[in-house]
């Protein structure tokens, strides 16, 4: 009887778990210079006013998106980037930011290539670290220059199969990625 | 709780509002049960430290330094512990000892250094800090003090660069690197370590031209490090320290050993690996100054001129294309099979329109270089320059 009572318990804890997931996803996240689609699934914690959400918890993976100003100085190193740059230059100054944080050890870059994002250039990077703890992650970094902007989408999830397991989601999330009133595309 | 005083004692040694009076060496400091359980705390925070993947690894240089802390050595209280010293890639300028033995030195100090003198002076003021046992001096003489910790609570929460390093470092690593000791073990650091030094047969007076070239050095970089060299207060302490020193001693030159060519030999690949750090970190007066040392000793070294163009490409002020242009052609005459300077010239030819000229510099470097990390990017602007040249 014990066991049934706690095997009920337990089916109860994941369909209430399961629907209040269901509750939090979003289609779209609130009001930003960009329109992404969300897949199924994925929510957004309420305690952080980033654009960061996830399927099972920030600590195992998460989807950040940011927009920053061109010309704002880094917090590790003293670099910026500048509307001039070629993609694989503001890629090199994101690995000099990367390298240069303390609470990244074992930063390893396994992949800097051009990459698209909603019709502009970019660069993707693929690298892995270690946090202080020992716990690896691995993140699919995505970035690209617009008119005043520096656009970064980034997918960080535990090395292995946590990894792996919601890659597709995040490159949906990429291809559906969109800059509102974007001048540098309405004006092609 | 351990570690809680250790951190407690961090922030007020930084904080600089408190100075507890360290316990003496002679209190029967050995084989302690409290200096067993530091010992085994700072080998987790080692253990972290040398996993990170910021440790400088190269052999002959660590077998170097090694040399030099046993000279050194010979002339000290001879610990139950072996004197390991390890260089960290960090630009900034800092070293620090563990209480077990273990030196960690930045490649930014090292970068900087004049001479062996100056290398034995660093060496032997950490190696004092060791023999002497002042990390746990300085958690004794805390210790059972309530009034004491409850007081520099508050200072806790000023110091949040502090709190940073101490993450990384771990806490007994944080007061060694840090904050430094208590003034008191400091002074003892200073005369303990210069005395080695003059054992050694060492130019003590190089201690003063090491710690009045760091000063200079902040003040004129305006460098802001939240480091033990880094900090004027401490850089200026250890001037005066050396300096009545000296006097009280009288010594003005003592001119044994000043330098050594093994030094210039063995410091060479930290010097340009430290400007790579520097030039990642942006700080690209630093960086190049650190080039124009490494030329003076190898002036004809592609890698050094090709940097000296990387630091002026990437801080892109006025004309600063134009002077990176002449390095990066200097890079390629002094070895035509180093790829990078053939991509960077390649870069600022793309940039400024010119693809034909950049497409000839691609190539090059593709071919010097067929599995470059970057092919992808370099194959992209082929593309974009053949397409140009269709169009033309």
């Amino acid at each position: 009887m014990k066991k049934l009572i706690s095997l009920l318990i337990c089916l109860l804890f994941i369909i209430g778990c399961a629907s209040a997931a269901k509750e939090r996803s979003l289609k779209k996240l609130p009001d930003a210079g960009f329109s992404v689609d969300i897949p199924d699934g994925w929510w957004k914690p309420g305690y952080t006013n980033k654009f960061l959400i996830t399927r099972d918890g920030p600590y195992i993976q998460y989807v950040l998106i940011q927009q920053r100003p061109l010309d704002k100085t880094f917090r590790n190193t003293q670099k910026k980037i500048r509307s001039r740059m070629l993609p694989q230059e503001a890629a090199g100054i994101i690995i000099d930011e990367l390298a240069s944080d303390r609470y990244l050890m074992n930063f390893s870059v396994i992949e800097n290539a051009p990459a698209t994002v909603d019709g502009h250039s970019g660069f993707k990077l693929l690298f892995t670290y270690k946090d202080k703890k020992g716990s690896e992650f691995k993140t699919l970094y995505y970035g690209f220059i617009s008119e005043d902007s520096f656009y970064n989408l980034r997918y960080c999830a535990a090395v292995g199969p946590y990894f792996e397991k919601d890659i597709a989601g995040f490159e949906q999330i990429v291809n559906s990625f969109k800059l509102v009133n974007d001048k540098a595309i309405s004006d092609q | 709780m351990k570690y809680f005083i250790i951190i407690i004692a961090i922030c007020a040694l930084a904080s600089g509002c408190i100075a507890p009076h360290a316990v003496s060496v002679n209190d029967a400091l050995k084989s302690a049960e409290d200096e067993k359980l530091l010992w085994r705390q700072v080998q987790k925070e080692q253990e972290a430290l040398n996993n990170s993947g910021f440790l400088y690894h190269e052999p002959e240089l660590e077998n170097y330094l090694q040399r030099i802390a046993a000279k050194l050595q010979v002339h000290s209280i001879e610990p139950d512990f072996k004197i390991q010293i390890k260089v960290l890639k960090d630009p900034n300028l800092n070293a620090f000892a563990y209480p077990n033995g273990v030196i960690y030195i930045h490649t930014g100090i090292l970068a900087r250094m004049d001479n062996e003198a100056q290398l034995a002076a660093l060496l032997s003021h950490e190696m004092t800090h060791c023999t002497h046992r002042h990390s746990l001096r300085v958690i004794r003489s805390i210790k059972g003090r309530p009034a004491y910790i409850a007081a520099v609570q508050n200072a806790m929460a000023r110091i949040s660069v502090v709190q940073e390093v101490a993450r990384l470092l771990g806490a007994t690593g944080s007061m060694a690197a840090v904050s430094g000791f208590t003034r008191e073990l400091e002074d003892e650091a200073d005369q303990v370590g210069l005395d080695l030094m003059v054992k050694a047969n060492y130019d003590a007076t190089e201690a003063l031209n090491l710690f009045e070239h760091l000063k200079q050095e902040i003040e004129a970089e305006k460098i802001e490090e939240p480091f033990f060299f880094g900090t004027h207060p401490h850089v200026q302490q250890r001037i005066e320290n050396v300096r009545n020193w000296l006097t009280i001693n009288n010594i003005e030159n003592h001119g044994v050993v000043k330098n050594s060519a093994e030094f210039e030999a063995r410091l060479q690949r930290v010097v340009l690996a430290n400007a790579r750090l520097d030039l990642r970190l942006g700080r690209f007066e630093v960086a190049q100054k650190t080039v124009a040392k490494y030329l003076k000793s190898r002036p004809d070294s592609a890698r050094a001129y090709y940097l000296f163009g990387e630091i002026l490409r990437q801080r892109d002020h006025q004309n600063d294309t134009r002077t990176a242009v002449s390095y990066y052609e200097r890079a390629i005459s002094l070895d035509p099979s180093y790829p990078e300077p053939h991509k960077a010239m390649g870069l600022i030819h793309y940039k400024e329109g010119a693809k034909q000229l950049a497409k000839k510099y691609f190539e090059t470097c593709l071919l010097l270089s067929p599995n470059a990390s970057d092919k992808a990017y370099i194959q992209g602007y082929l593309k974009n320059c053949k397409l140009s040249g269709e169009e033309s």
